[in-house]
């Protein structure tokens, strides 16, 4: 260990926090490469890294907790502090069959957070899809509020497709929009900002009961929606695509889809099967942002707790709680499934600008998608 | 190799057909008696060390319930038609002895309790927790049981420790990582999925490790348990949780 145990000590406190802790982020790693990372970090390099079969092994067996402290800084002079707490699921223990164990984890990441006296906890990638509905089974919060985080990651999705299709020349208005997971708080909170501005919708789940009440939802505003349990089944095809399915790997294959379509890949795990052949489409990676006002972590878990080709790109999700950290603005601003809409969407973006929170350049597994745009030296997918 | 305490043991009586998994059992049990007997010298030579005679007398009445455990384990080979061998001077658990008779040596009341209650411990409720999913009849409920009465006896160690803690939050966080590296080195070498620095002198022939699959039990889930439990032990004393990560994650595997 590079510090004193005390020195560390004295951040998180168990019982009584020594600083204050404003925000709390709740995560989880996307693969075994990043699980690898994150302990490789704590071991620090003193120590070879594990072998890959024995972290697969320890990985599952370690309970939630704090691995690092996280400061955010604000471009209108400010900084709040925070705690990135790992829930440790596995990477591969995503779906249903894990289903009690994974609640059971992201609850013990909850309360971890309250124990830290955090006062504004993100529920990033699976957190809030477990967690949701579930928050009053949570240890008594003494004043920690709780945000999806959802909507940031919409506006930031939003953003995106308007800014791939300015750069790709295209009219967001004669487009046709698909949405995987249309039924979900990111696909529904999309619908509802997308769906006034393009040609028309197709919206895809497996319940198709949900699918048709958020039919009737944009239908009433005057949109042309179309929806369908599979993928096949709708009469035209999209080109423009936005997949945010709750997927436990990257397994979807989007068929039937215009040549040159652009596609959103929202998901974390990521939605698109890396086997899926779409021809000339444009894909990037939706619902991340940059902080530009500076983001440490300590120890160092730069580059590993996120991943992308950009410095300081952060999820939506956990980027809603820091802005509205540096905002003080300590409420539950994302709660419940399907309440997204575009004022919110707007008042968000609104605070986190004024933050200095803004959509990350927009990349995808090769790297950066705008010409001209630089990645981090040794960046690589996966 | 000899038992050093003799509880008994007898050998199968005449008759008893030994069933196919009895010496995978042997080795497991052989295990826990030895710990359970490594943990009554450990409390006989703490009563020595403490001022107040209700704390000694407490240690006392724990190593005699750390013998009855041990006797529990024994009998428990016998219904198997089994001998359960012991060996406090077995290579990790005598190490693990002179580590606690080393605290014992300089009148560490508080460093005796890391070491028996926090670590030693923690191996033990979680081990024995696990095998007392998967032991058949009554010897899964006498590994349960005493993994029950085990967890039970640490709150009152628990309660003595948070107090310490609380008077110096840094001395006592370092003290345990000193110990932590002392201690708990030796308990992940014990614990690693394979024993590659050679027969650990409590199994009976080889590595009993490969076998553990055919009960239900691998040692990586045992490891597993274990760190997990002490992890949060650790943090049930305060012990900031990113911190006691990183400590395991470097431990050797
Ligand atoms: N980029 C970011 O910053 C960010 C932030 C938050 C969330 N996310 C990710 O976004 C995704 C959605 O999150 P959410 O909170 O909206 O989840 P959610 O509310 O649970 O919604 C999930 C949606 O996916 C649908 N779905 C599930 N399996 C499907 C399948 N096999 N085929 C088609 N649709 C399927 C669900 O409907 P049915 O059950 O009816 O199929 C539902 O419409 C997740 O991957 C999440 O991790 C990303």
């Amino acid at each position: 260990m590079g510090e004193s145990v005390a020195g560390v000590a004295a951040n998180v406190a168990q019982q009584a926090p020594a600083i204050d802790v404003d925000f709390a982020l709740i995560g989880h790693q996307e693969c075994w490469r990043a699980a690898a990372d994150v302990l490789a970090v704590l071991r620090g390099p003193e120590h070879p890294p594990l072998p890959d079969d024995e972290i697969r092994d320890i990985f599952p067996w370690i309970p939630p907790r704090a691995i690092c402290h996280v400061e955010a800084g604000s471009i209108a002079g400010g900084k709040a502090r925070g705690v990135y707490i790992d829930s440790f699921i596995p990477p591969d223990r995503l779906d249903a069959n894990y289903m009690r164990d994974n609640l059971a984890r992201v609850r013990g990441a909850a309360a971890y957070a309250i124990k830290a006296g955090a006062k504004i906890v993100s529920l990033g990638g699976f957190s809030s899809i477990l967690i949701e509905g579930n928050l009053d089974q949570l240890p008594e919060r003494h004043g920690t509020v709780f945000t999806t985080g959802n909507t940031l990651t919409v506006g930031f999705i939003v953003q995106g497709i308007k800014k791939m299709c300015a750069l790709e020349g295209r009219n967001l208005r004669r487009s046709t929009l698909l949405i995987v997971g249309a039924t979900g708080d990111v696909g529904s909170g999309c619908a509802r900002c997308l769906a006034p501005v393009v040609k028309r919708v197709l919206l895809n789940a497996r319940n198709m009961e949900r699918l048709r009440t958020l039919a009737a939802e944009l239908e009433a505003d005057g949109v042309q929606v179309e929806i369908a349990t599979g993928l096949q089944q709708f009469s035209a095809e999209a080109d423009v695509a936005i997949c945010a399915a709750s997927l436990a790997s990257p397994s979807l294959l989007l068929g039937r889809i215009a040549p040159g379509a652009i596609v959103c890949d929202a998901g974390y795990p990521k939605n698109l099967s890396p086997s899926g052949q779409m021809a000339g489409a444009k894909i990037f990676f939706g619902g991340l942002g940059q902080i530009t006002g500076g983001l440490r972590f300590k120890p160092d878990f730069q580059g590993i707790l996120n991943r992308h080709p950009f410095p300081d790109v952060v999820h939506g999700c956990l980027l809603e709680g820091m802005a509205l950290a540096l905002e003080r603005r300590f409420e539950p601003f994302s709660q419940g499934r399907g309440f997204i809409t575009p004022e919110r969407v707007e008042e968000i973006e609104t605070i986190a600008a004024r933050h200095g929170i803004f959509l990350a350049p927009l990349y995808n597994a090769d790297g950066p998608v705008e010409d001209g745009v630089e990645c981090l030296a040794g960046w690589s997918a996966g | 190799m000899e038992p050093v305490i003799d509880l008994n043991c007898s050998l199968p009586s005449e008759g008893t057909f030994l069933t196919p998994f009895a010496l995978i059992w042997q080795d497991i049990l052989a295990q826990a008696m030895t710990g359970e007997l490594v943990a009554a010298l450990n409390y006989t030579a703490l009563s020595t060390i403490c001022d107040d005679p209700a704390e000694a007398a407490d240690a006392l009445e724990h190593a005699a319930g750390e013998q009855g455990h041990a006797a529990a384990f024994a009998a428990e080979g016998r219904k198997i038609g089994v001998d359960v061998p012991n060996n406090v001077n077995a290579k990790h658990w005598k190490r693990l002895r002179e580590a606690f008779m080393r605290r014992i040596a300089e009148r560490d009341f508080i460093g005796c309790l890391i070491v028996q209650e926090i670590m030693l411990e923690s191996f033990a409720v979680a081990s024995y927790a696990r095998a007392g999913k998967v032991a058949p009849g009554s010897m899964g409920r006498t590994f349960a049981s005493i993994a029950a009465e085990e967890e039970e006896h640490i709150e009152h160690a628990m309660a003595i420790l948070r107090t310490e803690r609380a008077l110096d939050a840094q001395r006592f966080d370092d003290k345990v990582h000193g110990l932590h590296l002392e201690v708990m080195t030796t308990l992940a070498e014990m614990l690693a999925r394979e024993c590659t620095h050679g027969h650990c002198e409590v199994c009976h022939d080889s590595c009993v490790k490969p076998s553990l699959s055919e009960v239900s039990l691998t040692a990586a889930e045992l490891r597993g348990a274990s760190l997990r439990q002490y992890l949060k032990t650790l943090d049930m004393l305060g012990l900031p949780g990113e911190v006691t990560l990183a400590w395991v994650s470097q431990l050797p595997v």
